[in-house]
């Protein structure tokens, strides 16, 4: 398994949440969202380059700023 | 003891529509999370009983990030468990990650009842739910609701009194995931589906290239729909009216009333070439109701529609996602582009939706940003019934201007300013196709919103004018500020008169300058002028109470030196 951050990751891909590493504020925000450790999850398309993040969790779309994708890494096969 | 009941759930799960059919009040909604700012308060009938229900913010978490969230969760703290129901509502097309609030509910301690929203939508996406199954796991009673539609809510209502406390462990997040996992398996059952049409609309509007193909379509259909509808108005209903009914009428006051005297002068104004002329009379009952239900309503009327579709559908939400990068430039993320778009309609409630920013400094940029570079319909519907005359060049160049000082300003806040901007998350809904009702009565609702807000103050307006015309008390005022209008503004020192009026109404304002005979290029820097200088007194009031004092004299005083140096800036560039 390879390690990555959701911003390098590519669009289509899935992956599972292995750490946030953005504080526990951050870790608390989007597990509200359902976004937490050991979920996996789907990245649907990347705007621009330093642009947000989208991404598929369970049955909800989120989008998410460059920034907070960036602390979230992500197990890909 | 006073029993109260509090509607809580996720963010854009239909609490508002529940909280109406409730309690018969009608309060905004839309398809997109953070619709509901304020706490709304209504009354349930039960029985013999009225009971106070209150509809809170949506909230992912009993752990509140944002002030809108705040406001919900110490409420909903703060109030004895034992005096108080909670209905708790869910998006049953997304259950998993609603049941992490019920949880957290339930662990509090907490009467909840479970409102099982959007059942049909569930059902029509292949999502199937065992009710019965999820109130044996809880202890408490479930309700499949449609909101929309009506349906489920009276048994909703009847079960109220049925809302029971569950006690359950308190859990860290994760292992109250590993719990919903274990819930989800035994009471939902997924039908395998295709993806379907709206689902492929609904991906293709958040990636790159065809998302920004899609944003330009969308929003110059609106703009081309908003003056067309506007238009049609005035053109097959307003102006016959006016002309054709309400002017006859008026010339037979003008005869009665002589043509002199100070209620001819307060009445009908001046008349133009020996006629009322309704756009330079400048009477109470000639141009103010001209310029509120003839210029102003119509425009009012085509942008509320299609501003309420476009937030029902979902749509503004992917916009947000696509504009996140621009934005942040200017020390906002995405979410700004709501706020922004809801001020094109009225400052107010733009203002008013900068609460679900979550840091200061981003309410502080986006209200100053709203209130100096976003012009709101009524002030619009008049740039374009004047200045459109002249050319349609002259109207871009306005929108050019507030634009480009949006930008810049923006920037240089992001600069200057201390404290930090968040980064943009925000949960995408799914395209939702509202019934008509439901955006005829959002629409309605908005109508009389704003004429309840402008009728009075238009006709107060113009009369206390007309009195201190009359009485010519003016001519100080004009006579003092006219070096700084005529030397370097380049406009007739009667204008000054109308960006006095800016404080009160825009559109009033703009109203004023119709009889001065003013050049295009002197009406072009007049109305840029008006669109950013002073916001107009219920702004104001509101960037008082969303800023605190400090801010809102910051902002204003960036307003006056911003307008002032833009409009001497305009007239030096134009001099050629």
């Amino acid at each position: 398994m390879k390690k990555i951050s959701l911003t390098h990751m590519k669009p289509n891909h899935k992956g599972t949440v292995l750490e946030i590493a953005g504080g526990l504020n951050l870790e608390n925000k989007l597990a509200g969202m359902g976004i937490y450790k050991g979920k996996d999850i789907i990245k649907l398309s990347h705007i621009g380059l330093q642009g947000p993040v989208v991404i598929k969790s369970g049955r909800s779309i989120i989008a998410l700023g460059h920034g907070i994708a960036a602390k979230i890494i992500i197990g890909i096969e | 003891m006073k029993m109260k009941i509090y509607l809580i759930g996720n963010p854009n799960v239909g609490k508002s529509v529940i909280f109406s059919r409730l309690t018969g009040l009608q309060v905004m909604s839309s398809n997109y999370p953070g619709t509901t700012v304020e706490i709304s308060r209504g009354y349930l009938k039960l029985g013999n009983d009225r009971i106070e229900v209150i509809d809170l913010p949506g909230t992912y978490s009993l752990e509140s990030t944002s002030p809108a969230e705040e406001v919900a969760v110490s409420l909903l703290k703060e109030n004895p468990k034992n005096d108080s129901i909670v209905i708790n509502i869910l998006d049953a097309t997304n259950l998993e990650r609603n049941l992490l609030l019920t949880l957290q509910l339930l662990e509090s301690g907490f009467r909840v009842i479970i409102c099982l929203n959007m059942i049909d939508e569930a059902v029509h996406r292949g999502v199937h739910i065992d009710t019965a199954k999820l109130e044996e796991i809880f202890h408490i009673p479930v309700v499949p609701t449609c909101a929309i539609t009506g349906t489920g809510v009276k048994i909703l209502i009847a079960r109220i009194q049925e809302a029971a406390c569950s006690h359950r462990s308190n859990l860290s997040h994760e292992e109250r995931w590993q719990e919903i996992g274990k819930i989800i398996e035994t009471v939902q059952h997924l039908e395998h589906r295709h993806h379907s049409l709206r689902e492929m609309v609904e991906d293709a509007s958040v990636r790159p290239l065809s998302g920004l193909l899609i944003a330009s379509g969308v929003m110059y259909s609106s703009f081309k729909i908003v003056r067309f509808t506007g238009e049609f108005i005035i053109n097959k209903i307003t102006d016959p009216f006016f002309f054709n009914l309400y002017q006859p009428f008026l010339e037979k006051l003008t005869v009665s009333l002589k043509e002199e005297g100070f209620l001819f002068h307060l009445l009908i104004g001046d008349l133009i070439n020996g006629k009322i002329d309704f756009k330079q009379s400048l009477g109470v009952l000639t141009t103010a109701p001209y310029i509120e239900f003839g210029m102003v309503l119509p425009y009012v009327i085509s942008f509320y529609f299609i501003l309420s579709l476009l937030e029902d559908i979902g749509y503004l939400p992917r916009l947000a996602v696509l504009l996140d990068n621009l934005l942040h430039r200017l020390g906002l993320h995405g979410f700004a582009v709501i706020p922004l778009l809801l001020g094109f309609g009225c400052n107010v409630p733009g203002i008013l939706a900068t609460r679900v920013l979550e840091s200061k400094r981003e309410r502080f940029i986006a209200a100053t940003l709203i209130s100096i570079g976003v012009p709101c319909v009524p002030l619009q519907a008049m740039i374009f019934g004047l200045l459109g005359s002249f050319s349609g060049l002259y109207v871009g160049g306005v929108y050019l201007v507030l634009f480009l000082v949006v930008i810049i300003l923006g920037m240089i806040l992001n600069r200057m300013l201390g404290g930090y901007s968040p980064e943009f998350l925000m949960e995408i809904p799914s395209y939702r196709f509202p019934p008509v009702q439901m955006i005829a009565r959002k629409l309605y609702f908005r109508i009389k919103g704003f004429l309840i807000e402008a009728v009075p103050v238009v006709l107060i307006g113009v009369a206390a004018v007309n009195i201190l015309l009359y009485l010519r008390l003016f001519d100080f005022i004009t006579g003092i500020f006219a070096p700084v209008i005529s030397g370097i503004l380049g406009l007739p020192q009667e204008s000054m008169v109308a960006l006095l009026i800016g404080f009160i109404r825009k559109d009033v304002a703009v109203g004023m300058l119709m009889p001065l005979g003013l050049t295009a290029k002197q009406l072009f820097i007049s109305t840029a002028l008006l669109a950013m200088s002073f916001p107009c007194v219920a702004t104001f009031i509101i960037l008082w109470k969303e800023l605190g004092f400090k801010d809102m004299i910051k902002s204003t005083l960036l307003m006056i030196c911003i307008s002032f140096m833009i409009g001497a800036g305009l007239n030096f560039l134009m001099r050629w």
